[in-house]
């Protein structure tokens, strides 16, 4: 029989990589990345006994690694992100010179200019959650996820103007 | 660009997730809970050496006044505001790192706002301002009194040891007030980017 830990591990090990991607949207330097991987890790080891259904593990990975990744960024002050562009913004230094193919980095550094709130919604759009799954982790009602996830995909889209225009 | 296309370049990042082994995964739990228990026993080793040591202090220098009831008031007071605050400091501690995560995001922030607000406007927010001056003063009277080996009344009316206490309040004062001050700014400051993003998902634009 497994240990409570063994269990954490294998569900972990098979769930890591919206770990990645959710540290992805929120932080730009790997040290960043790779400190709040191990606080999501921990966050989600204390909440493991209290998660009492087992179908909806997907969701309670995903709403520990968004609340973990906010409050990391209110502690330490990396709050940074426009609604609209601004005229002069400097582009350069959000685009990450990694192995990253092109459109993926485009769209990356057009979700580095969201808001906190649009980067989640965005990110369970793309993974292309249901409507329910998204109410759920956000805590919201569903005609609430519809009307934010257009109004976030219109945001990221004049992102995406703004940035293929800057290229 | 169509917002399917968005979801069939972002399935890109794919490629790019670094998968850990169940024992990298093991270790970045442990070393995790080993750095918060260390902070933890940090905090705790601080607060009691602190506290202690002051309520050691009294204890001593009480047995050593015993015929001065003014002073040994006054210590008595002192330690038992002490080990309060020993006591709510260390549940307030408990308190933090109770933070439940595996909310929805909504709920989450509300707890924390509501967490927030108690301690910045709450019914007992402001005591703070009371309190400082109040164990400011009654340290520094034990302290002054007990190494002028005099009752307590007679150092309160030898005017040098007033003056000389006044110019420590008001020092003390100054040094207290702006550190409880950069804590509750950095608080507020957390306390509205909380309430920002609750705005934000609540009101619908």
């Amino acid at each position: 029989m497994k240990t409570l830990k063994e269990e954490f591990l294998e569900i972990l090990s098979n769930y890591q990589g919206i770990l990645f991607k959710v540290n992805r949207i929120y932080f730009r330097s790997e040290a960043d990345r790779e400190d709040n991987f191990q606080e999501i890790v921990y966050q989600l080891w204390k909440s493991f006994p209290d998660l009492q259904n087992r179908n909806s593990i997907g969701s309670w990975i995903y709403a520990v690694a968004i609340n973990t990744s906010i409050s990391r960024l209110k502690k330490e002050s990396k709050i940074e992100y426009h609604d609209i562009l601004p005229e002069s913004s400097d582009t350069n230094d959000t685009v990450e010179k990694i192995s990253l193919n092109e459109n993926l980095s485009l769209l990356l550094n057009a979700i580095y200019k969201l808001n906190e709130i649009d980067k989640s919604i965005m990110l369970l759009y793309l993974e292309e959650k249901s409507y329910d799954e998204i109410a759920e982790i956000l805590g919201i009602t569903k005609s609430n996820v519809g009307v934010r996830i257009n109004r976030a995909k219109e945001i990221l889209k004049q992102n995406l103007k703004y940035l293929n225009h800057e290229n | 660009m169509k917002t399917n296309e968005l979801q069939n370049i972002w399935k890109n990042i794919d490629s790019e997730i670094n998968l850990k082994t169940n024992e990298e995964l093991n270790q970045y739990l442990a070393a995790k809970t080993r750095k918060t228990i260390n902070k933890f026993l940090l905090f705790i080793a601080i607060d009691i050496i602190v506290s202690v040591g002051l309520i050691v202090f009294l204890i001593i220098t009480a047995l050593n006044r015993q015929s001065d009831i003014i002073y040994l008031l006054n210590n008595s007071i002192l330690c038992l505001i002490t080990l309060s605050l020993l006591i709510i400091s260390l549940l307030s501690w408990k308190k933090i790192q109770n933070n439940k995560y595996n909310l929805p995001l909504k709920d989450w922030l509300e707890q924390r706002i509501k967490l927030l607000s108690s301690w910045l406007s709450g019914k007992y927010s402001k005591l703070y301002i009371v309190l400082i001056p109040i164990l400011l003063i009654m340290i520094m009277i034990s302290i002054h009194v007990y190494f002028e080996y005099k009752l307590f009344i007679e150092v309160m009316k030898d005017e040098e040891s007033i003056f000389g206490q006044i110019v420590g309040l008001i020092i003390g004062l100054i040094f207290s007030y702006s550190a409880v001050n950069k804590i509750r700014k950095f608080q507020i400051k957390n306390l509205e980017f909380l309430k920002d993003l609750h705005a934000r998902l609540s009101t619908i634009q």
